[in-house]
């Protein structure tokens, strides 16, 4: 009898569950989103409105939002993608998606833009998403340079804007000096990093080159480094650091903090240098101008991206995320949240300028750039960048360091970046 | 009829089954955490991987990492750093933890007060006490480059970083500083193991502090010399917050032992093969040093 009983109910119990099953609607899904810039002030605000509207079109499904700092931000995208456990939405940094897409991990977006009707004409730095044939990521950055000063500094040694590399080196050796008396100089003309990352080092470097007239490759993507205007992109870059111009041996970090606090006189940066600006001591002091090299140094910043491997569910939620984020409306509300030109052409950027003074300098810089196809990742190199970018700062170093002739430098960079390729 | 217990662990013949029983969990825990992850890596380092995949098919076996890694001039000079920084970091770690063990071991006023100085660092997190030293030796308005010039000693702010050998030398501090309190802690143990009849004897004998040291302190201490030496090593040879957050291997690779030179292929560069190379060849040496270290300590005790 209560073998009979237990039979029953079992036999109930299944039924029930079978019927709730086929009843339930599709599960709700939580997309992985891992990004470096959550806490970032601006920007961080973008992406939270972002998330925001996705979650109120989709209130079944929620976004789990992780911030990973930057510094190890290549170690763990590789790490979740080699485990087989890659984020759903990807964000990666324009000089390290590459590797990925290389090695098929990073969906073709062709068909999603083609059914979403998402039109890529015109977006900034979109060209570079462009892999194998495929469009493998959506630009979300691409920014000009500029100059921010110290108007006090200036004024003080009767030194007008630089508006040209010249007239830069003149102030920024009139601008280093020991203000205390001490023996030490405590003010610089300018600052760059020159410890750490490979990749900020060329950054760094990249204005004086540029206005040189120099290139690591031309556009089919052969190594154009041996030439005259490397030459004197080099010695520029090796007058500046050996003269003790800027400080030595410090991060970006370091040097945007010493800029904002009154330390440093000038420095060439992109759009967010503003917001640190306005956390500085001197932030009264500091004025924004046209970068005095010609063209003003642009680049990719930040993509996003698709898993290949993640389910058809799964990459319909995430296209719908990648859809708001370049929709005309909040590729408008990024020029104003994050004080960044937004690579969209359709963006509305009036509400931008209306309250961020220097936004038509940024649109200028960035369309200069543009124009001038410049870009931090050289054309044919950008599986090796890595590599490559560490081969030149190591060079850079050497040469300053043990006082080298530029002109053998280049010679040395260009036969190393050829065997790279 | 009796029935026998499968496994009686009463019995006298099986009773040491119960320490391996209750070991066996975290034996295997512990293999599966180590061994597993080493036979990957073992296993990666005999293909041509650049970004691995779990569960994707086994490339070709081929020993093209292995011939890349002894024909690249970088990789030998990586390993003159390494040994380097092991020689000079062993040795002042095991100088000046012995001394300042020897200091601490005697009774003073403010003992308690000393030994928690001398104890202080291994307290400290290693990339905070590197993020400080980072800044005692900022290039451009860092502490040591200011006493440098006030003592004579420099003429303008030393480039700490953007010099080989100073670099070289501000890492060996910066390790020196951090791994010494761990060597004194050992030394003040294995000192405090020495019976004092020893050294009454040698007092009533007429030997001198210095003899005494010499035959009767070292001595006592080679077994705990010996194993904090292979630890040292291990931990010279292993460390990366330090070079990462001081130098990044750098400047022109003159701090660029072989930890960072596996990250550096192997995040940097994604060429995961060639990193795994370097990390079994790094392992190798590590067994090497530690197996004859640990036979010459374990012979020079009395």
């Amino acid at each position: 009898m209560k073998a009979r009983f237990l039979k029953a109910a079992a036999a109930l119990a299944v039924g029930a569950m079978l019927a709730t099953t086929a009843l339930t609607p599709a599960l709700a899904e939580t997309l992985k989103f891992v990004s470096w810039q959550k806490d970032e002030k601006g920007v961080g605000d973008w992406w939270a409105s972002v998330i925001a509207e996705f979650e109120k079109r989709h209130p079944e499904h929620k976004i789990e939002w992780t911030k990973v700092e930057r510094a190890a931000y290549a170690d763990t995208m590789t790490t979740l993608f080699a485990g087989g456990n890659p984020p759903d939405i990807v964000h990666l940094a324009s000089f390290e998606f590459h590797s990925f897409a290389d090695n098929g991990w990073l969906e073709d977006l062709t068909p999603w833009t083609e059914k979403s009707g998402l039109n890529l004409d015109g977006w900034s730095g979109q060209k570079a998403c462009n892999w194998d044939g495929q469009v493998v990521c959506i630009m979300m950055l691409y920014y000009g340079a500029i100059f921010a000063y110290n108007e006090e500094m200036l004024a003080s040694e009767g030194v007008a804007v630089p508006t040209n590399w010249d007239e830069f080196l003149a102030a920024a050796r009139k601008l280093t000096k020991d203000t205390n008396g001490d023996g030490i100089p405590d003010q610089f003309g300018t600052g760059h990093e020159t410890k750490g990352g490979a990749g900020q080092y060329l950054a760094e470097m990249a204005s004086y080159l540029l206005d040189a007239g120099a290139s690591y490759t031309n556009a089919e993507g052969e190594v154009t480094i041996d030439t005259p205007e490397m030459v004197e992109g080099l010695q520029r870059w090796k007058t500046v650091i050996s003269e003790n111009l800027s400080p030595r041996d410090l991060s970006a970090g370091d040097i945007r903090k010493l800029f904002a606090d009154g330390r440093i006189a000038m420095r060439v940066d992109g759009p967010w240098l503003y917001s640190i600006m306005e956390q500085g001591a001197a932030k009264d002091k500091l004025k924004l101008a046209k970068v005095p090299f010609d063209p003003p140094l642009g680049g990719s910043s930040n993509v996003l991206a698709m898993p290949s491997e993640i389910d058809e569910e799964k990459k319909e939620l995430v296209w719908e995320f990648i859809s708001i984020a370049t929709s005309d409306e909040f590729q408008s509300s990024f020029a104003k949240l994050a004080a960044s030109t937004p690579p969209s052409p359709r963006a509305d950027v009036s509400a931008a300028k209306a309250e961020i003074p220097h936004f038509d300098l940024l649109v200028e810089a960035q369309q200069a750039a543009n124009k001038a196809g410049v870009d931090r990742i050289p054309v044919g190199l950008e599986i090796p960048f890595n590599e490559f970018s560490k081969m030149i700062q190591e060079e850079a170093q050497r040469m300053i360091i043990e006082d080298l002739d530029p002109a053998e430098v280049a010679k040395r960079m260009h036969e190393k970046a050829v065997a790279l390729q | 009829m009796r029935k026998r217990k499968l496994i009686d662990l009463a019995r006298p013949s099986r009773q040491h089954w119960l320490g391996y029983i209750l070991l066996a969990p975290a034996v295997i825990l512990v293999a599966a955490i180590i061994a597993y992850p080493l036979l990957i890596s073992i296993d990666i380092s005999f293909q041509d991987v650049k970004l691995p995949r779990m569960g994707a098919a086994r490339k070709p076996f081929t020993l093209e990492n292995y011939q890349d890694l002894f024909s690249s001039p970088e990789f030998w000079h990586t390993c003159w750093v390494t040994l380097k920084l092991v020689v000079v970091v062993t040795t002042a770690c095991l100088a000046v933890g012995l001394a300042t063990a020897l200091l601490v071991n005697n009774r003073f006023r403010g003992r308690r007060i000393a030994r928690l100085a001398v104890a202080l660092p291994w307290a400290v997190p290693e990339v905070i006490a590197t993020v400080i030293f980072a800044w005692i030796f900022d290039s451009s308005f860092g502490l040591m480059g200011w006493l440098f010039i006030k003592l004579g000693l420099a003429n303008q702010m030393v480039a700490w970083f953007s010099d080989t050998t100073a670099a070289f030398w501000v890492v060996a501090t910066t390790m020196v500083w951090k791994g010494y309190p761990f060597v004194s802690i050992m030394c003040l143990a294995g000192l405090q193991s020495i019976p004092e009849d020893f050294y009454n004897a040698a007092k009533v004998d007429g030997a001198s502090a210095l003899q005494r040291l010499r035959w009767i302190t070292i001595p006592s201490l080679m077994p705990v010399l010996g194993v904090t030496m292979v630890l040292v090593v291990l931990w010279v040879f292993r460390d990366f917050s330090i070079i990462k957050v001081l130098t990044d291997g750098g400047p022109l690779k003159a701090t660029q032992t072989l930890s960072i030179m596996t990250y550096n292929e192997a995040f940097g560069f994604f060429k995961f093969g060639y990193a795994s190379a370097v990390g079994v060849i790094t392992l190798l040496l590590c067994v090497i040093a530690s197996m004859a270290m640990l036979g010459r300590g374990s012979k020079a005790m009395y």
